[in-house]
Formats: structure tokens, sequence, C-alpha cells
């Protein structure tokens, strides 16, 4: 397989590689662009993570939410301007796959704490219980 | 898409279950996704190479449950608010950062197959993510020197695992990069070698992604337990 | 210098292991010098261990499987054997032997018979079915064959030097610790499965790229054949799952070579971890291995049921579904380790769930065949057993699938049943399913029609009579993976049981004889046109066997079975479509790549397992200079020359013109 056995013509075949900015690679300014932009933005999130940490202006039960609202935001923000991950429909090969990864690791962190901190919970009511027993 | 992907057709008698053997169909009259034959190289390529990032990271993911599951396990030992070093950290993090940002300027550089800029780039992103595996080296040398070394205990014991994962994958790709960026001198821009070059970068910012998941998960949360 | 490896690792004192390895060894040794004197080896050099054509890689993934499936057979005669005999008895197998068996029957049977025969038959037939010359990745496409056999390799080699894992096919610790098990034998089976799960995953996103990004023009999403929606439901299920195998088993490793805690008894260590998270790995298996059979069952029943498949929307909606479900019911696996009731009761609910999707796909084969002219050629046979014994597995799943339930039938032999009734009557009949109906396609002649009659009905009819006595012998109490018992209710069973292996043995027998026959007639057998069922998709369109470039032409697909609309048409016109433009075709070249990888890392596995160092090190950067000589090719293609495209096929066309000829005779 090579591009010479490739088609030009036909839907879909506007599709992107994953990475791709675009089919036809503008100039280098508007490409060094969206690096800078994501660049900055990336470096404000970070910032913010960090700050948001360790100060005491937040209330505290929130920070842990903030700080993920904080990584989801950053890894986004690599998503956008670093690997041009976009919803485009030449990109919707790429974006579908994205989700699918997404499902799954969500399914396997989040069921993993569910059935794990569960059972944890189980067995120390077990225990206490059993010392109940005469 | 204005047309259905899959066009329903009638049964040609009632009393017969299932369709008719098919008729013929004009291109045009259903229209789909990649039905203009084999995609170019460059996007199976690259596609095939996204698929591969993406089992790496559920790949990270069962570390990363592991670690969420055991991170109160300390064994009475040292636990995350007592040994990290977020100045560190911090360090790190804008290291691997403006290697990924370099990482993006090497893309360009390829893009407009300006061997010079290339390298350079190259060189400074791979200085950059040899100074973040030198910190997080110089960082487990001193934790396994304070008796907070992966045998401690149960937290400690995924905490290298993840951590060192992930550093594992930067001398990966280090080592890749360094092969690379002989390749591209070697033979210069040739359509091979700029394919398996935004493979890279699509690796080295997946990694950046994944140490964002890294440092707040386990550095920024794990210091205020 | 050898690290842990003496001459104690040899089993003199143990007569099994050591004579079997003797004849095993010796019968290996026969087969290479007949080859090396024959001559053979520059075309089994050339043809077949360099090559990376998918046809190729395709054969030898299922010759791998046929092989193996001989090694976890004879494990299993020899546990059936011991439990018939180990009545208020010792039985012949001691329980440190009778250990390493069992875990060897599982671990074999799973990882280097059912995956490598469908990842075999998908190789073969999907890039046939999409009208492309190749998958996406030929050269990964080799490496991936040969690591799953050097994990195999390692795995048999435990039996000479010295032994295997006696903690199952899923090493749960703290048994499989090292501090309950310090031998090697856990050794063996972990980095077995972690080099030949690297292979696996290869696989994985390889036919994952092939299917989504290279399809013949005109082939949309809607036009795909099943068993490339299944080939890719299930590999998109490799990609996602087996890595959470790598991670847990690498966890495994790092507890007993590092000294970490995971799983430990010590140190915080949760051994429930491992059970959840390679249960989060295990339940995608199984679907990852039963859903190319699903594609080989609908594309024979259509087949020969002389119809298109009925449903092939709702089709390829349930297998997406019970492709994303699957990742949502591994607790069932556990539902006695202690979760609460909210936990178990979800994941109860939802593993009866996904049992709706399969019914779904029952129900269409059922309306296919329904009103349609079928024929009882060999894999429509085991196409009809399939669905009888795969329903009855499922039902008996279902039922495990109420926790209640569970909690009396968790690891007896109900479950031992229930598995062995969905994966022989599923995966098992689907590969020899599929065995029968492309071997014409890959070898150019049918198969012994009478013998794999003889064989199906041999191998139904044992099945029953070995595991239906199970599922009773369950219910009465008994667990599993016992070495001995006194319980004389369950002995009459388990010697109903010992009868049925003897006649799945009969049925192997006839399989092989079968094999062997159809070889030495091939003459007669041979079916020179290529479409030997009256088939419906692409691959039928080829010579049988396909050249190295599959199609002349890549096919323009208009309409679903592009292949029975072209057959339509030529048939109502009474001639052939007008000969293509024939142009010259670019081939991969052959690569030792796969070879050398797989070469270095049998190794580098046997020197972790040793813990011979120096050569851990060796075998690493061996492994970096195969990448770096890899990556230095200049020369990737060659050129197939327009002469050579045409005479191809011109011959098959001829051969299909004469066919034509006789059908209006």
């Amino acid at each position: 397989m090579n591009d010479t056995t490739a088609h030009a013509a036909g839907g879909g075949m506007g599709d992107l590689a994953p990475g791709q900015q675009d089919k036809n690679p503008k100039d280098f300014a508007a490409g060094l662009r969206s690096y800078l932009v994501g660049l900055a933005l990336a470096v404000g999130l970070t910032i913010a993570s960090f700050w948001a940490a360790q100060t005491h202006l937040i209330y505290a039960p929130g920070v842990s939410a903030a700080l993920i609202a904080l990584a989801i935001a950053q890894m986004g923000i690599h998503l956008v301007f670093f690997l041009h991950i976009t919803t485009g429909p030449d990109n919707t090969n790429n974006a579908l796959a994205l989700a699918f990864g997404i499902l799954i690791v969500f399914l396997v962190v989040v069921g993993s704490l569910w059935i794990m901190s569960n059972m944890n919970h189980m067995s120390v009511a077990m225990g206490e219980s059993m010392h109940m027993q005469p | 898409m204005s047309t259905p992907d899959i066009v329903l057709r009638l049964p040609s008698s009632p009393r017969v279950l299932g369709l008719p053997a098919a008729e013929t169909l004009e291109a045009d009259e259903v229209t789909g996704h990649g039905e203009g034959g084999p995609a170019p190289k460059r996007i199976v390529v690259g596609y095939g190479f996204w698929i591969f990032l993406l089992s790496d990271i559920v790949m990270f993911s069962a570390f990363f449950a592991a670690y969420a599951v055991l991170s109160a396990a300390t064994a009475g030992g040292p636990s995350a608010a007592q040994l990290f070093d977020i100045r560190n950290v911090q360090i790190e993090t804008a290291c691997l950062l403006l290697s990924s940002f370099c990482c993006g300027i090497a893309t360009l550089a390829v893009e407009q197959r300006n061997l010079r800029l290339t390298q350079g780039a190259l060189l400074a992103t791979g200085l950059l993510g040899f100074a973040f595996l030198a910190l997080e080296v110089h960082e487990f040398i001193g934790l396994v020197a304070q008796d907070a070394g992966p045998s401690r205990s149960a937290f400690l014991s995924s905490f290298f695992a993840l951590v060192g994962c992930h550093g594992a994958h930067i001398t990966a790709g280090l080592l890749w990069l360094g092969t690379m960026m002989a390749q591209l001198y070697a033979k210069g821009f040739r359509a091979d070698i700029c394919r398996r070059y935004f493979c890279f970068s699509l690796f080295w910012h997946a990694l950046d992604i994944i140490w964002v998941a890294i440092f707040t998960v386990v550095y920024l949360m794990g210091v205020r337990t | 210098m050898l690290g842990k490896l003496t001459w104690q690792a040899i089993p003199f004192d143990q007569p099994i292991p050591l004579y079997s390895a003797a004849v095993v060894g010796m019968g290996l040794l026969a087969v290479l010098v007949w080859v090396a004197v024959k001559g053979y080896v520059p075309y089994l050099w050339r043809e077949w261990m360099t090559s990376v054509d998918h046809k190729r890689i395709g054969v030898m993934y299922c010759v791998l499987a046929a092989l193996m499936l001989l090694r976890g057979f004879i494990d299993a005669l020899m546990m059936r054997s011991q439990q018939a005999l180990a009545f208020h008895a010792p039985g012949y197998l001691t329980p440190e032997h009778y250990n390493q068996i069992f875990s060897a029957h599982g671990t074999i049977m799973i990882f280097f018979v059912a995956m490598p025969f469908m990842i075999g038959l998908i190789n073969y037939v999907m890039p046939l079915q999409l009208g492309v010359r190749d998958v996406a990745f030929p050269t990964l496409n080799s490496v991936g064959f040969w690591l799953t056999a050097a994990g195999a390799l390692l795995i048999n080699l435990s039996l000479v030097v010295g032994e295997f894992s006696r903690a199952g096919w899923l090493p749960y610790p703290p048994l499989s610790e090292l501090q309950y098990s310090p031998g090697v034998g856990i050794d063996y089976y972990l980095w077995a499965l972690q080099i030949s799960g690297v292979g696996t995953l290869i696989s994985g996103i390889n036919l994952v790229t092939t299917i989504l990004k290279t399809r013949a023009p005109g082939m949309s999403y809607g036009r795909m054949p099943i068993f490339c929606w299944t080939a890719l439901a299930a590999n998109l299920l490799i990609v996602a799952a087996f890595p959470i195998l790598t991670a847990t088993l690498a966890m495994l490793l790092l507890d007993r070579y590092l000294d970490f805690h995971f799983f430990t008894n010590a140190a915080g260590g949760n051994p429930m971890m491992f059970v959840n998270l390679i249960w989060a790995w295990g339940h995608p298996e199984v679907y990852i291995l039963i859903l190319p059979a699903f594609g080989v069952f609908s594309e024979v029943v259509s087949t020969f049921s002389g119809k298109p498949l009925f449903g092939y929307r709702s089709m390829v909606v349930a297998t997406m579904c019970i492709c994303v479900l699957s990742f949502m019911v591994w607790l069932h696996h556990f539902f006695t380790m202690g979760a609460g009731a909210d936990v178990n009761g979800f994941f109860g609910i939802m593993s009866m769930i996904i049992a709706v999707p399969t019914g779904v796909k029952i129900f269409n084969w059922l309306f296919t065949m329904y009103r349609g002219k079928v024929r009882f050629a060999p894999p429509m046979l085991w196409a009809v057993g399939f669905m009888v014994t795969f329903v009855i597995g499922g039902m008996t799943g279902v039922l495990l699938a109420v926790p209640p339930a569970d909690f009396v039938l968790h690891n007896s032999l109900f479950l031992v049943a229930h598995f062995h009734n969905v994966v022989i009557g599923g995966v098992l009949f689907g590969a020899f399913a599929g065995y029968e109906f492309w071997f014409p396609k890959a070898f150019g002649f049918k198969l012994n029609e009478r013998l794999g009659r003889a064989a199906f009905w041999c191998w139904f009819v044992g099945f029953y009579v070995s595991f239906m006595p199970l599922y009773a012998v369950g219910l009465l109490g008994m667990t599993r993976r016992l070495q001995h018992y006194d319980q004389p209710e369950w002995h009459p069973w388990l010697l109903a049981a010992e009868v049925g292996v003897l006649i799945i043995l009969t049925g192997i027998a006839l399989q092989a004889t079968q094999l062997i026959v159809s070889i030495r007639s091939r003459r007669r057998l041979s079916e020179p046109m290529g479409d030997a069922w009256d088939g419906r998709t692409l691959e039928w369109a080829t010579p049988s066997p396909p050249p190295l470039f599959n199609f002349a032409v890549m096919p323009n697909v208009k309409g679903e079975e592009p292949y029975w609309g072209m057959k339509r048409k030529a048939i109502e016109a009474m001639q052939l479509s007008p000969e293509p433009d024939y142009k010259p075709i670019e081939v991969p070249r052959n690569s030792p790549t796969g070879f050398v990888t797989a070469f270095l890392a049998s190794i580098l596995g046997f020197a972790l397992i040793w813990h011979i160092w120096w050569l851990v090190v060796l075998a690493l950067i061996g492994a970096y200079a195969t990448f770096v000589v890899f990556a230095w090719r200049d020369v990737v293609e060659y050129v197939i020359p327009r002469e050579d495209v045409a005479r191809i096929d011109r011959a098959n066309r001829s051969a299909r013109a004469f066919a034509l000829k006789e059908l209006h005779a």
C-alpha cells in the first residue's frame, strides 16, 4: 500500500492523521501561533494548579475537584493546540478513538476505585462486627 | 452526511424473511467515511500510532488505579506529604512542558523541510527531556536513601511503578529521538522518516499529557492528604 | 554465571515430564533433520519465516494454535484421567505435578490456542474481504506473530528446564508471590505472557488500523462483511484490554523481582487488587475470543443458507454493544470476594444485559437459515452445533450472573463446565468452522467431507458426554482443581467425563487423519476457480490460493455482498466483466525482523526467568540493534511487473470463464 494507490476523490478522503494540523501545511508563522498560544495557556493553567494546591483561598474539600478540572483543561490544551485534535469531520476517526480510550480509562479507574473501596469498607465492617461476638 | 450509512431495502416478496441478493448501488448513493479506497500512508501510520498511544494510556490507567487504591497504604512508613518536594516537581513540569513546545517547533520545521531548525529544536527537546529525567532519577535516589524506596510500603511501590513507568517511557523516547536525529542527518527528509517523526511527536506530547495527570494526582493531591 | 540455572532444573526425578520432554524433543529433532536434509530450509526461510504476507502469517498462527491444542488437550486428558482414578486413591499425578498441569492447560488453551486461532483467521481473511492487498503494517504483523510463538516456546521450555506455575491460569497472589512460590514456574508464566502480550497488542493495533483506514474503494462501513465488523470489535477490545494485563503482570513481576508490595500480605499490599485488575482484562478477553467466532458463523450461515445475513444492521449494533458492555461486567468473576450488595447487584445486572445482544445474533442466524436453501457441509454442521451448545452455555452463564447463585457455584465444576461450554461450543467450534470453510481458499483444495463430518460428531457428542456431567457434579458440591476426592456420588460423573474426553480424542484423531488424507488426495479435491462454496464476499473473487498481491486490480465495491453482486451480473450477462487495466504492483519486501526480534525475546525471557543478568543486557542491546537495522532500511518494497500480474489474473479469469460456460451448458 503506498500513496499512489490512494484515491483522492470521494467523501472521507479528507481524513487527517492525528497530529496533522492541515492537509497543506500553512506558513511557519501560523503554525507557530498555535503552539505559542497553547504554551501560554498551558503555562497559565499549570501555575494555577500549583497555586490551587497550596492556597487557602479555595474551600478545602473543593480543591481536589479544582485540581482535576485544571488537569483536564491542561490535557485539552495539549490535545487541541499541540496534537490538533478537533471535532471536524476530517478528524472523526481520531476523536472517536480518543473517546473510546477515555471511556476505558474511566471504567478502569472509577470501577476499580468503587470496587476496592467497597471491599475495604466491607472488610473493616466485618472485622468490627466480629469483635462484637461473645 | 445527508444520506444514512446503510440503505434499507424492502424484501422483494412478503413471504421471504431477510433481504434479497444485493442490488448494485452506485458509490455516491451511499456515503460514509473511508470509502475512497485505502488512506494515504501518512494517515495510516499516524492513526496506527494513535491507537498504540491509546493502549499505552490504558496501561497507565491501570497503574493509576493501583496508585489510587494503595495511596493510603503507607504501612507505618513515610507518606506523600512527608516525602514529596513540590519545588522539584515544578521544575520538572516546566522542563517537560517546554520540551513539548520545542517538539512542536520541530514539527513545524519538518513540515518546512528546514534541517537546521529541525535538528536544533529536536536537540532542545532532548536536552529538556534529559533534564526532566535527571531530576526524577535524583528524586528517586534521594527517596531510596532515606529508606523510602519501593520496598518500604505498598504506597511507595505504586508511586515508584507509576512515576517510574512514565520515566521509562521518557527514556525510551529520548533513545528514539537520538536515533531519529541520526537518521535525519544521514538520510534527510525522506517520506518514511518524516512519518516516523510525526509518530515521535505524538508520543512526546502524549507523555506530557500523562505527566499532567501524574503531577496533579500523585504530587499535588498527595501532599494535601 | 548462569544465575539460578543448574542441572537440577531438568526433571530427572519425575518420569512423566522427563519422558514426554524426551519424546517431544526427539520428534522435533527428527522434523528439523528431515527439513534440513530435504533442503527445505531456504524455502521455509524465504517463503514463511521472513514473510510479511498476511496470508502466510495467518496460516502460521493457525498452525501454532493447532500444535498447542494438542499439548493443551493432552493436559486435559491427564487431568480427566487423574480425577477419574483419584477416588479414595492418590491417582497417578502428584499434587505438585497436577497443579502445574491445570495451570498449563488453561494458559495454553486461552493464550496459545484460542487467541492465535482467531487472530490467524482474521489475518488471513479480513484483508481479502476488504478488497485490499495486505494489513496496514505488514512487517509489524510478522513481529506480532513471532513474539506470540516466542511466548509459546517459553511455556513449552518450562516442561524441560525448570517447572511451570502451580497457581492456575491466573496466578492469584499471595500464592503467586515469592514467599509462597519461590520457584521459576510463575516467572515462566509471567514472561511468556508479557512477550506474547506485546505480540497480541501489535496485532490489535495493526488490524484496527487496517479495518478503519484501508478498505477497497466504495466499501463504506455499511458494506463491510460482518466478519470484519466482529474483527474490528475484537481488536478494539485487544487494544483496550491487553494493556491492563501487561500492567498487572508487571506489578506482580515487580513484587517478585524487586521486592515491591503491590499484592503482598506485608507492607500494605492488597492481593484483592490483583483479582480486580486481572479480571478487568479477563472479561474483555473472553469477548475478544468469541466475537471473531461470531463473525465466522455469520459468514458460514449466510453462505450455506444461500441468503444474505438477516438483520445486518442489528448485527453491527449488537457487536459494538457487546464491545462496550464487555468492559462493564468484570466483577462477576469475583462476586464472592466481599464487595457489598450494591456493587454485586450492579455487575450482576450488567452481566445479564450483555446476554441480550448475543441473543439478537442467535435470532439473526436462525432467521437467515429460515426459508434458505440450507446445505449441511461441515462448516455448517459446526455452526448449527455451535448454536445449540453456545445457547446452553450462555444460559448457565446468566444463571451464574445472579450473585446469590454464584455464591454457591463459584469455583465449582459448574463454573468449569460453563466456561468450557461457551469456549469450546463458541470459540473452538468457530475455529473449526472457519478452518473447514477457508481451507480451500488458502490451499486450493477442499478437506475430505466424510472425515470432517465424523470429526464434528465426535467433538459434538464427546463435548456433551464430557461436560454435562461436570454441571451435575458441580451442583453436587465439587470444587475445581481437586487432585483427589472421596465423595462417592461424584465418582460416576467423573468416569462419564473421562469417556467423553476419549470421544473428543477420537475427534481430534479424525481431524488429523482428515488433513493427511486430504493432502494426499488434493488433486481430486481441488477446486481451481477459487469459489468452493458459492461464496458471497470478496475473498471468493480471488484464485485459491490467492496470489501475493491478492487482487490484480482493487475492486470497486458497489452495495453489500460485492462478490455476490459481481457473480449475479456475470451469470446474467453470460460472460465475465471486461479484463481490467493491469498495472505493476508494489509489495513489501520480506524481512527477518520478526524472527530475529522473537529470537532475542526468547533469550531475554529465559535470562530473566533464571536471573542471568548479563544475558538480559545482551538481549536488550540486541533488540535495540534490531530496531536500528530495521529503521535504517532503504529499500522496503519491490515491484511485481505488469506481465506477471496479468498472467496470474488471466489464468484465474479463464478458469472462471470455463465454469461460467459449464453453468450454462
